[in-house]
């Protein structure tokens, strides 16, 4: 010990040098917006690179669990195929094909990887391996084959970060299957396997089970997407509304690969509101 | 000692004031900048301790960048400046050798000894602030054009200064 303060005491100098351009550098970076972003910018490259090599990593060891996933979908999406009452063309009969199938699709999906997600925060968020090269934009909703997941807020080049689910800042408008009921979906910011429906007055009939989808009021997800089932449902004190807690069904502990939903008529319907000033109220 | 005590206190509120009223407005060609303060850390005493230096350093730094608005990149440049100039006044030490009591100043040692003591220490201080200023070793050459320019005008201004004011005070 006694060696260790001598040390001190004869490069004083230096140590001294040291603190104070500590203290500067962190002046400098709380206090000056350009060089705070550039120091943002710095630490998040470097912190990204590690990030994602160690995502490399592990995405080797979860490989197995993805192709189990990816071939439980591909059954689910043939089945709807031989369920849809599209019929194999016959070349006896007529078939009408729509002139552009671009021009009927609504929505379109990217699928991206998740290289950065937390749960455990108040207002979480997910880094996705995509950004505005591979076509994502701010605005987009985020989805996973079990449901809704969040929605981007921004994107650089090659990233995007998404607002998840699990984000108490996050409200999602919704539904209920059953009864067509609408209400929002929000996180209360406790257990990152269950979110709150709000709004639900208490006449509403509500049975533990019932499915939470999205409702077609929002530009960002297609209508009935799955968000989670009613795990329980009480009227809150004032007797007004529901206290409905609803078991999400994404599993956001495990996301490993989701779908960004680009809404092709977005555009179209967001200047169909603004030339209608006073109609709307979003 | 004390004599140069009130000498350090004068030049402070002197040149610091000077500073941020005066040069901060003063910018040559868009590269030539006058940081005409550091004259107050040059010409501190030669028994000063290290950490005493490097104390006033940060001090005058953060001062300044209260008015330059720029908090924490003049102190930064400053202390680096204080953390040097010991080394570097062993090595350029005058045949005669330093006497206690004496300021490091053109009269005491000559203007050819001066400069060689002021403009390396002078160069390190600009170029730190204009590299900080420009956030890294991106825009590496003007950050450096800037800290030449800058470094002789503001030697220019130093050297003016103590043929005008220091002249009859040895």
């Amino acid at each position: 010990m006694r060696k260790l303060f001598q040390f001190l005491y004869r490069y004083r100098a230096f140590f001294i040098f040291l603190v104070l351009q500590a203290i500067c550098a962190w002046m400098i970076v709380a206090n000056n917006n350009y060089q705070r972003t550039v120091y943002l910018n710095t630490t998040s490259r470097i912190a990204g690179s590690v990030i994602e090599k160690a995502d490399n990593v592990s995405d080797f060891f979860s490989l197995r669990k993805v192709n189990e996933d990816l071939a439980e979908e591909n059954a689910r999406l043939r089945q709807l195929l031989l369920n849809s009452n599209v019929s194999i063309p016959d070349s006896t009969s007529f078939i009408t094909i729509p002139s552009d199938s671009l021009d009927s699709m609504e929505y379109i999906a990217h699928s991206a990887e998740v290289i950065r997600n937390t749960i455990r925060n108040t207002n979480n968020f997910i880094t996705l391996n995509k950004g505005s090269k591979d076509g994502l934009m701010a605005g987009m909703g985020v989805v996973n084959k079990d449901g809704v997941v969040g929605k981007i807020r921004s994107v650089s080049s090659r990233r995007a970060q998404v607002i998840s689910l699990l984000n108490t800042n996050n409200p999602i408008s919704s539904k209920l299957l059953r009864t067509n009921r609408l209400g929002t979906i929000q996180w209360d910011g406790s257990d990152p396997r269950t979110a709150k429906l709000l709004y639900v007055p208490v006449d509403v009939d509500i049975q533990v089970g019932d499915t939470v989808v999205t409702s077609s009021f929002n530009a960002i997800f297609p209508k009935n997407m799955m968000i989670g089932v009613v795990k329980s449902a009480k009227p809150d004190i004032h007797q007004r509304d529901y206290e409905i807690e609803v078991k999400l069904s994404v599993d956001f502990g495990a996301l490993s690969y989701v779908s960004a939903i680009e809404n092709r008529l977005k555009p179209e319907t967001d200047s169909l509101s603004v030339q209608n000033p006073g109609e709307t109220n979003d | 000692m004390t004599r140069n005590m009130i000498i350090g206190v004068t030049n402070f509120l002197v040149y610091v004031t000077l500073q941020v009223l005066v040069f901060q407005n003063l910018v040559v060609f868009d590269v030539g900048f006058v940081f005409v303060y550091i004259i107050f850390l040059l010409l501190l005493p030669m028994e000063l301790s290290f950490s005493g230096i490097m104390l006033l350093g940060f001090a005058t730094g953060t001062i300044v960048d209260v008015f330059y608005n720029t908090l924490g990149i003049h102190a930064s440049a400053c202390v680096l400046l204080a953390f040097v100039r010991p080394y570097w006044t062993r090595l350029v030490t005058p045949r005669s050798g330093y006497e206690v009591g004496v300021l490091p100043t053109l009269n005491s040692f000559g203007l050819g000894w001066f400069i060689t003591y002021a403009l390396p220490l002078i160069f390190i201080h600009h170029s730190t602030v204009f590299i900080i200023e420009a956030g890294g070793i991106n825009f590496l050459s003007m950050s450096l054009l800037k800290g030449l320019a800058s470094s002789i005008l503001s030697l220019v201004f130093i050297v003016a200064i103590q043929y005008l004011f220091f002249k009859n005070q040895r």
